[in-house]
């Protein structure tokens, strides 16, 4: 079988890519939650955090001001877009927000192109430090990613548990009418929503920079892997979001450990069968409302 | 008179599309007319039966590998790796649909896409041995000429396109004269109300769903016979929106929106990439705009309005045959 030393460093391997997931997940399935749209543009942010992570620590060679300013860039890009687009658009049916949103990410990847060039560019890895764990060698930064995710949960928990809008935004999951009967503008909370997804999708971006290339395409080629996590975990649940970004997470590495071309695809044949047993994914709620 | 009532605009449509090939190379024509019959599936799946799938680069594969193993290891009749094409799509969209017509309709839109992806991998690295990966499989000159239209020269291959074209849309507008086509367009607006007519929702979108994909795969093996080559690239995830973003260009349930999208999108894509190396944006800009302007498209703009220019006659909006989009 496998051994440990691998073992460990997959599994490392896997929390890392599940965190990555995670982030740009936790956007999608908020947005639908609260709004029932589908906003693929998410990928986009994610993209363009990663960009702007690049120019931040090529200029200044500090990469954490690079995924800071990652994380601004793709929030005040949702913030825009919401803006301009999804505001006119959240009456309408959900495919017509998955066609506009689409629009969106090929749009914005050609402004993308048109900035920075088709040229993948690297980041270098900020932390070279190896931590031992068990006996195996770990690289640091994997380790950090995964406790800003960890963070990351913790405050979006405590966002929407302890805090006025936060409980309005869940309020507004659970019943939109309510909600606005109550007195509280939902579109301002739309707009909040959308900033904070895009702000993570940006975290996310910047943070899985050093550890692959940078490059246009890389926001699309993780749209299915995106799409499956919320498929698995169910569109508009927030613990759904996160159990099925880990299991993807542990899928695609522990995966390629045993067979390497089934890692891409087991996550899949894994989607179809949850989604046989529960068509609405493992925390989705049975009902679309609105 | 009813019988040429029902030809002509199919006739018109297709003699318009057969002088393209006087004014434009034949490659790029030969690109139209097969995009189109590609794009024509997720037209009728999305404007009459309601479902968007981002998953049509799957059924085009399908239809591709299923002709190039038939020319690769079997056999060499153009005509027969095409019906071959056309079986295996039938047969995967039978066996897939049956599982994916029961969904809610976004699940169903992203269960499309983790089929396009499931079936790229497939090809690219599972099935090595069979489909030599990323190399793809080469037999263009291992087809055999046929005698009355041969379909190894580009030029012949045109005339045999346009006339299955020809024969897709008829059937096309059969289906949207049907009662089928009427219970489809019911189950994309009023699905509760078409339950209680007494017609079964799953049945009528599982025919839907293996009509319109059968269609993508017939699509996938005239690429196939025309390329003379196939590789893992043709069912690639990241194309995968092609095909909807050419039926929102050519405007959402019309008859001729595909084509019409067609030589819009294989144009501009061409045309821009040629002067401004930077297609992307204004694809997506152009998307969202069309979005938002009302989802109808550039033909589903222009029709109403050459109607009225020709026959002084007003079509209202949503009552015209080829003008329906529903809710």
């Amino acid at each position: 079988m496998i051994g440990a030393h691998l073992l460990i460093s997959g599994i490392i391997f896997g929390l890392s890519l599940g965190s990555i997931f995670f982030l740009i997940t936790i956007g999608l399935s908020l947005c639908f939650g609260l709004m029932r749209v589908i906003s693929l543009d998410q990928l986009l942010y994610y993209n363009l955090g990663a960009y702007v992570t690049y120019s931040i620590s090529l200029a200044t060679g500090n990469l954490w001001l690079g995924v800071l300013g990652g994380m601004a860039a793709g929030g005040a890009a949702g913030f825009a877009a919401e803006r301009l687009v999804f505001l006119r658009i959240y009456e309408r049916d959900i495919t017509f927000s998955m066609i506009t949103s689409f629009g969106i990410l090929i749009g914005g990847i050609g402004v993308i192109k048109y900035f920075w060039g088709l040229v993948p560019r690297p980041v270098p890895d900020p932390i070279n430090a190896r931590i031992d764990i068990l006996g195996t060698d770990i690289p640091g930064y994997r380790l950090v990613i995964v406790a800003i995710a960890a963070l990351v949960y913790a405050g979006i928990w405590l966002f929407l548990n302890r805090t006025i809008i936060g409980k309005a935004i869940r309020a507004g999951i659970e019943d939109i009418e309510h909600v606005e009967g109550l007195g509280i503008n939902v579109y301002r909370l739309f707009t909040v929503t959308f900033i904070i997804a895009g702000g993570l999708s940006g975290l996310a971006g910047g943070l899985n920079a050093p550890l692959v290339m940078v490059d246009p395409q890389m926001g699309i080629d993780l749209m299915a892997f995106a799409f499956m996590v919320v498929i698995i975990g169910g569109l508009g649940s927030i613990k759904g979001t996160l159990v099925s970004s880990f299991l993807v997470g542990q899928v695609v590495s522990l995966g390629s450990l045993i067979y390497a071309p089934l890692a891409q695809m087991a996550p899949f044949a894994i989607m179809l069968l949850i989604l046989l047993i529960r068509p609405t994914g493992l925390f989705g709620s049975p009902l679309l409302k609105r | 008179m009813n019988v040429l009532r029902w030809w002509w605009g199919l006739v018109l449509a297709f003699s318009l599309l057969a002088l393209l090939r006087v004014f434009l190379p034949l490659p790029f024509a030969n690109e139209i007319v097969i995009f189109s019959i590609y794009t024509i599936g997720c037209n009728f799946l999305l404007g009459r039966v309601g479902l968007l799938s981002f998953g049509q680069p799957a059924y085009l594969a399908v239809g591709a590998y299923a002709a190039a193993f038939y020319f690769y290891y079997v056999g060499s009749n153009p005509y027969l790796g095409i019906l071959i094409g056309i079986t295996a799509g039938i047969v995967v969209s039978f066996a897939v649909g049956s599982l994916f017509v029961r969904l809610r309709k976004d699940y169903f839109a992203l269960v499309n896409l983790a089929l396009a992806v499931i079936i790229f991998y497939l090809m690219q690295k599972v099935l090595v041995g069979i489909t030599h990966g990323d190399n793809g499989l080469w037999f263009l000159t291992s087809l055999s000429s046929t005698p009355v239209l041969d379909l190894t020269s580009p030029d012949q291959f045109f005339i045999f396109s346009l006339l299955v074209a020809f024969a897709v849309w008829a059937f096309y507008k059969y289906l949207d004269d049907s009662i089928f086509g009427a219970a489809c367009l019911a189950a994309k607006i009023n699905e509760d109300k078409l339950r209680f007519l007494g017609y079964s929702n799953y049945r009528i979108r599982l025919l839907a769903f293996v009509i319109a994909n059968t269609t993508t795969s017939l699509a996938g093996a005239m690429y196939a016979v025309y390329l003379g080559f196939v590789s893992p690239e043709i069912g690639s995830p990241s194309r995968a929106a092609d095909p909807v973003v050419v039926t929102i260009l050519g405007g959402v349930g019309s008859l001729y929106g595909p084509i019409v999208g067609a030589i819009a999108y294989t144009g501009m894509k061409d045309l821009i990439s040629k002067t401004l190396g930077n297609w992307e944006l204004i694809i997506g800009a152009l998307l969202v705009f069309v979005m938002l302007a009302g989802e109808k498209g550039i033909w589903g703009t222009l029709e109403p309005l050459l109607l009225k220019a020709l026959f002084r006659r007003r079509v209202p909006a949503g009552t015209g045959r080829d003008g329906v989009t529903g809710g």
